[in-house]
């Protein structure tokens, strides 16, 4: 085969461009799945039309569907910050994927500060947030956005806390790094502590997406849709579905990175090292996306000061000390 | 009605204000409603809200009047009957009832066993399908989405049987003074049976998704909590006040229909918040299923029709007659003066004292907690505007 | 604020205390778990969904769908347009005036129907119609499919009233223990008995205990006065045991219901299942004077509802061929005018001869086979099977189900004596008339008494014992018997003489 010499600038921009392909496919993906799923434990079928077999095409023809939709701005909205919060929230989200590693060599860019520079990303969309609720020159939204604004900030503690307890065990921030020191997974290794930071982990990034149980901005703030309320037509796409179904897949992604494993087969059998590792990436990511679809349809709504309790006073504490306990492990053992 | 009106606030007023230590705020009167997916149709509640705590709250009823008791003074009874349907149409039959009742009452017919025992059977199966139907709305309000699919699958079974009786699944306008329209099709007694079964196994379900839910725990215990005196001033009726300690339920205390031939329990909790109430209505369909079992492997042979004349006129005189209707306590008092139509017939419904005590509940609660209350408190519009 | 002690009990009160008490502590997040085992659960459950329009569910025959209009049989009495609750039945109607048929005749008016519309966007669907109807043209049909695009559509004229027709199906059979209406019971247990078994006058002196069974009830065939109703209840009894359908044990044990006169026999056999004296539901006295006042009410099912019997009422003849009753019809004509009656009173007569003649077979409506297709895609489950439609046919006139059509099966039983027995009355009475019954007494009684020479009383007392004999019902029995008894004191003549 013959060598494709390209400058590292030109490589960069072909990576960007693949992800650029993979988000939006992923949240198709992840849309469909999310319809799917959710109806089936509901005992009931889902979208079945849409592209003829069991209704594939649902997403795409959501999205055509909304390129045909009226783009309205509130008279008395701020014009250019209703604009660009959705971009404030999708291009951090996009952000994300350029770290996470779907192979050995199959990322973007492994940065040696990897979670730090992904947790640090991830948590920009909570301004896009609050511009949206803001710029919509509506009470509802604005009460929206600021309930957002305090469930994200909150429930970020407990995701940093987790991934830094995960840094510990792994020695290095980089994501590569992480998932090179999983021989075995580390929801599996160390038992009890692993499984126990991955679930405040999980916990975490379900309300960071404002996914129910925890999504009250999102699903009663008197009115449904909360900061979004206003938004119409692709802004809404962008703002409230893409960035959602983006972010299920992303954080999938990264629990699999921190906690399962990534690409490296679940347990160290040189048999199992034949299957390819995007393959056990996209299993695990996919089995972690289904751990979000399945909570979704089960719980009712936890109430926003019960939300804010649950969160400072009991998962805060709680990754305190599993960080205390990671390091007498990383010590000890 | 609460109105507050919007003051143009000056600056140096806040600023005065704020120097002393207050911070100035300001009530807000937030329509929740008549268009709302919280509230069961079209129910206005006018909330005077302090940031996130419901100062005051007057609900405003109406949006779906009909005017019921004047349309039944230009109609016959069997007209009547079939429009009284329409009132609370979760569970359309037990409102046909107690029409029947009066009449029975005041052209003293009698109704043979056969009759009384289909009307029980039908009367709980109605009920059923009405708790199912506040479980769902229950669990969606608070964000549990899937018991209401759970619910509409169950009542299927149960709406099959009422179909294949009576023709429709949700207005029915079968019962008439003196007995049914007409007797049962082959396979209605297995059908029923079946669908009520069905809903007593698949009950773990909601207690799994619903009752045993931490979540949904911290979200209904002591939340919404109506005293038992409060509720006997208002004359709540039903579940509502059966989950505040009233354990009163006319099927028991004043039986009509034969309801006295079967065997069943009265539930009732101390605590009266919404976790109470709900737990009251899961208990209750466990005991509507035990009566309907007990009615049709009982059900006696015979005529399902009295001997009724064939114009139905009700002599001269004014009978009330309540029944317990899935939601309280259903009266109507008919006043005939020996026409073919009453001459008024004033119907008593439950929602309509039930709702009258949620401004009581409703001060100082959350608007998230606002919700779980409008949820538990099982109105249906129909049944207040009549 | 004072609590009423008297409405609660303790017993009541809190059935499950702790139960409760237990369910309302958070707990550690089990339940959490154990929610979403459920939700797994269904996950891996066959899914119900019926994936409407490509796949529908079998509606019961009762759903009401859409209602059809029988054309022919609609008198245009408006009691459907009169009772409807929304007024949304629109008729139209004029008078036609049909010349008399023969000289000296009164011409007729007859209704004919122009318009009958019903405005499906006022139909509340309650029925109260279809109820009413005394000519049953109206019928359920389950086709809930014609949402127009404009609202004027949704007004059915009559022509596509009528095109609903052909998807109404047969009432379904009563439950087990479902008392059925009078004129089914009649029709199911008149097979060819001499009598109107159904009646109460052939057996007062039954007697059925509450815990007899329903073989045993069935088994013991009313004791009546007369051998032939006990003989053709057995008959129809034996008949029917292998068709082994509940709702004929039912019929068996109907007739000895309804002959109960004391108000002791509850709602029969006390149920099923109820001889465990587990309460046997109260006894309502009105059960057997219920059922006439009901019958009215039920005219339509009974009638739609005979058809589907499982076969058809076994005749003990073959049914007349077309030369039989060609010769029927010559034999009556030639007679009569032999005995002097004008031409249209004996082409009247040899008419009738021949219709009794050939209804004797088919005393019931004929069951009509409609494989037309029902106008809805095809549906999922059981195929439409093609059952009779419970509309009558319309071409045959239906066979008069009242007191004269029992009679006049005793007079088809044998239409020779009908062709002897006005022969004296012709002979003492040649009145003409015009489609008469020949008269019952005369026929049963071949003697050709004049009943002029007999006392009054003796001719009420004869005319009694003959009806009840043939089995009238004692309202047409005494009817018969006082109208002979004024015709004797009166001296003047009777119907055919």
């Amino acid at each position: 085969m013959p060598e494709i010499a390209l400058t590292t600038w030109q490589i960069l921009l072909l990576k960007v461009a693949v992800i650029l392909v993979v988000v939006p496919m992923g949240a198709l993906v992840g849309g469909y799945a999310e319809h799917k799923v959710m109806a089936h434990l509901q005992h009931r079928l889902g979208p079945m039309y849409p592209g003829g077999f069991h209704g594939w095409a649902t997403t795409l023809a959501d999205g055509i569907k909304f390129l045909f939709k009226e783009d309205i701005i509130p008279a008395a909205a701020d014009r250019k910050v209703f604009s660009l919060a959705p971009a404030a929230i999708m291009v951090p989200i996009i952000m994300v994927y350029l770290v996470i590693p779907m192979d050995r060599t199959l990322v973007v860019e492994d940065l040696d500060v990897g979670i730090f520079y992904l947790l640090a990303i991830s948590s920009l969309s909570t301004i896009g947030i609050l511009m949206a609720g803001w710029s919509s020159a509506n009470k509802y939204a604005l009460i929206g956005a600021l309930r957002s604004a305090a469930q994200l900030i909150a429930y970020e503690l407990p995701i940093v806390l987790s991934a830094a307890a995960v840094a510990m065990l792994a020695g290095t921030l980089s994501l590569n790094g992480i998932v090179e020191a999983q021989n075995f997974p580390f929801i599996l290794w160390p038992p009890g502590i692993g499984l126990a930071l991955f679930l405040v982990f999980v916990t975490g990034a379900v309300a960071e997406m404002t996914r129910v149980p925890f999504d009250m901005p999102v699903a009663e703030s008197e009115i449904i849709t909360g900061p979004f309320t206003e938004y119409t037509g692709m802004r809404y796409i962008f703002s409230h579905m893409f960035a959602e179904m983006g972010h299920m897949v992303a954080f999938g992604g990264i629990a699999t990175t921190l906690f399962l494993g990534g690409y490296r087969p679940i347990i160290p059998w040189e048999p199992l090292e034949l299957i390819p590792g995007v393959v056990w990436f996209a299993a695990k990511t996919m089995m972690m996306i289904f751990l979000f679809l399945w909570i979704r349809p089960t719980f009712p709504r936890v109430r926003e000061d019960q939300l804010q309790k649950f969160a400072w006073k009991f998962l805060i504490p709680v990754s305190l000390a599993l960080i205390l306990f990671t390091g007498a492990w990383v010590l000890y053992v | 009605m609460a109105t507050t009106e919007d003051r143009v606030v000056d600056a140096s007023e806040v600023a005065a204000e704020v120097s002393r230590g207050n911070l100035l705020t300001e009530e807000m009167v937030l329509n929740v409603g008549p268009q709302h997916p919280a509230t069961h149709g079209v129910f206005r509640l006018l909330a005077t809200l302090d940031g996130e705590v419901l100062v005051n709250a007057d609900p405003v009823i109406g949006y779906m009047h009909r005017g019921y008791e004047k349309l039944v003074e230009a109609r016959d009874y069997r007209q009547i009957t079939n429009l009284v349907s329409r009132m609370d149409w979760l569970s359309g039959i037990n409102n046909e009832l107690p029409l029947a009742l009066a009449l029975e009452t005041l052209m003293e017919i009698e109704v043979p066993a056969r009759a009384q025992y289909m009307r029980v059977a039908m009367c709980e199966m109605n009920r059923i399908l009405n708790h199912l139907m506040f479980f769902a709305s229950f669990g969606a309000e608070l964000g549990a989405i899937t018991p209401t699919f759970y619910a509409f699958r169950e009542r299927e079974d149960i709406q099959m049987a009422m179909e294949m009786t009576t023709g429709g699944r949700m207005h029915f306008g079968f019962f008439r003074p003196g007995g049914l329209k007409e007797d049962a099709p082959k396979g209605f007694f297995q059908q029923a049976l079946k669908g009520v079964r069905q809903v007593i196994e698949r009950l773990p379900d909601y207690e799994n998704l619903l009752i045993g839910n931490e979540i949904f725990k911290q979200r209904t215990v002591n939340v919404g909590i109506l005293p038992q005196d409060v509720a006997y001033s208002y004359g709540v009726s039903g579940p509502i006040a059966r989950g505040s300690d009233i354990s009163f339920d006319v099927r028991k205390d004043e039986p009509y229909s034969s309801y006295d031939h079967f065997d069943f329990n009265v539930h009732s909790a101390p605590n009266g918040d919404c976790f109470d109430r709900f737990w009251v209505l899961l208990h209750e369909v466990v005991e509507s299923a035990k009566i309907v079992e007990q009615a049709i492997e009982g059900m006696p042979d015979g005529p399902i029709m009295g001997k009724v004349p064939r114009v139905v006129q009700a002599p001269k005189g004014e009978v009330y007659v309540r029944t317990e209707n899935p939601l309280g306590e259903l009266g109507m008092y008919l006043v005939s003066d020996g026409d073919r139509r009453p001459y008024r017939l004033k119907i008593r419904t439950p929602s309509y004292s039930n709702v009258s005590a949620l401004p009581y509940v409703l001060k100082n609660t959350y608007v998230s907690d606002m919700i779980a209350i409008l949820g538990s408190f099982f109105f249906v519009l129909g049944d207040i505007d009549r | 604020m004072a609590v009423d002690e008297h409405n609660l009990s303790e017993a009541r009160k809190l059935t499950d205390a702790r139960k409760l008490s237990d369910a309302r502590k958070p707990g550690f997040g089990l339940g959490l778990l154990k929610g979403m085992a459920v939700t797994l659960k269904h996950l891996f459950k066959h899914n119900t969904v019926i994936q409407y329009p490509d796949e529908k569910q079998v509606l019961p025959s009762r759903t009401r769908g859409v209602i059809a209009l029988k054309e022919e049989n609609c008198t245009v009495c408006m009691l459907c347009a009169r009772e409807c609750p929304d007024w949304c039945i629109y008729i139209d109607s004029h008078k036609e005036q049909i010349p008399a048929k023969r000289q000296g005749g009164r011409p007729r008016k007859r209704n004919v129907l122009d318009r009958f519309a019903i405005d499906y966007a006022l139909c509340m669907y309650c029925g109260i119609c279809v109820e009413v109807c005394p000519y049953d043209a109206l019928f359920w049909s389950r086709e809930f499919e014609y949402a127009e695009y404009d609202i004027r559509e949704l007004t059915h004229e009559k022509e596509k009233l009528s095109d609903w027709m052909a998807s109404v199906l047969p009432p379904p059979e009563l439950e087990a223990g479902a008392e059925l209406p009078g004129r089914l019971a009649a029709a199911a247990t008149t097979t060819d008995a001499p009598s109107r078994t159904a009646t109460p006058a052939s057996k007062p002196t039954q007697t059925s205990s509450a815990v007899e069974t329903r073989s045993e009830q069935a088994a013991d065939a009313p004791k009546a006065p007369t051998a032939a109703p006990t003989a053709s209840m057995q008959e129809s009894a034996e008949e029917r045991t292998p068709q082994a359908t509940s709702a004929t044990q039912v019929e068996e044990k109907i007739a000895p219901d309804k002959a109960e006169s004391s108000p002791e026999e509850p709602s029969a056999g006390g149920g099923r299942g109820m001889d465990k004296d587990e309460g046997v539901p109260a006894t309502d006295s009105p059960s057997g004077e219920g059922t006439p006042a009901q019958e009215p009410a039920h005219t339509h099912e009974s009638q739609a509802a005979a058809p589907p019997e499982p076969a058809p009422i076994p005749s003990k003849e073959a049914p007349p061929s077309a030369a039989e009753l060609d010769a029927v019809y010559k034999e009556v004509l030639e007679e009569q005018l032999a005995r002097g009656s004008s031409p249209q009173v004996a082409e009247a007569r040899a008419k009738v001869a021949r219709v009794k003649a050939e209804r004797r077979v088919g005393r019931t409506p004929t069951p009509v086979h409609t494989d037309k297709p029902v106008p809805s895609a095809p549906t999922r489950g059981e195929p439409s099977s093609p059952t009779p439609s419970g509309a009558p046919v319309a071409e045959e006139p239906q066979p008069e189900q009242g007191p004269v059509a029992a009679t006049a099966s005793e007079a088809e039983r044998d239409p020779e004596p009908q062709g002897a027995a006005p022969e004296p009355e012709a002979s003492a009475e040649p009145e003409p008339e015009a489609l008469a019954d020949p008269e019952p007494e005369a026929l049963a009684d071949p003697e050709p008494e004049a009943s002029a020479e007999e006392d009054p009383e003796a001719v009420y007392e004869r005319v009694l014992a003959e009806e009840r004999a043939k089995g009238s019902s004692d309202v047409v029995a005494t009817g018969r018997a006082k109208a002979a008894r004024v015709r004797a004191q009166k001296g003047t003549r009777g119907p055919q003489g």
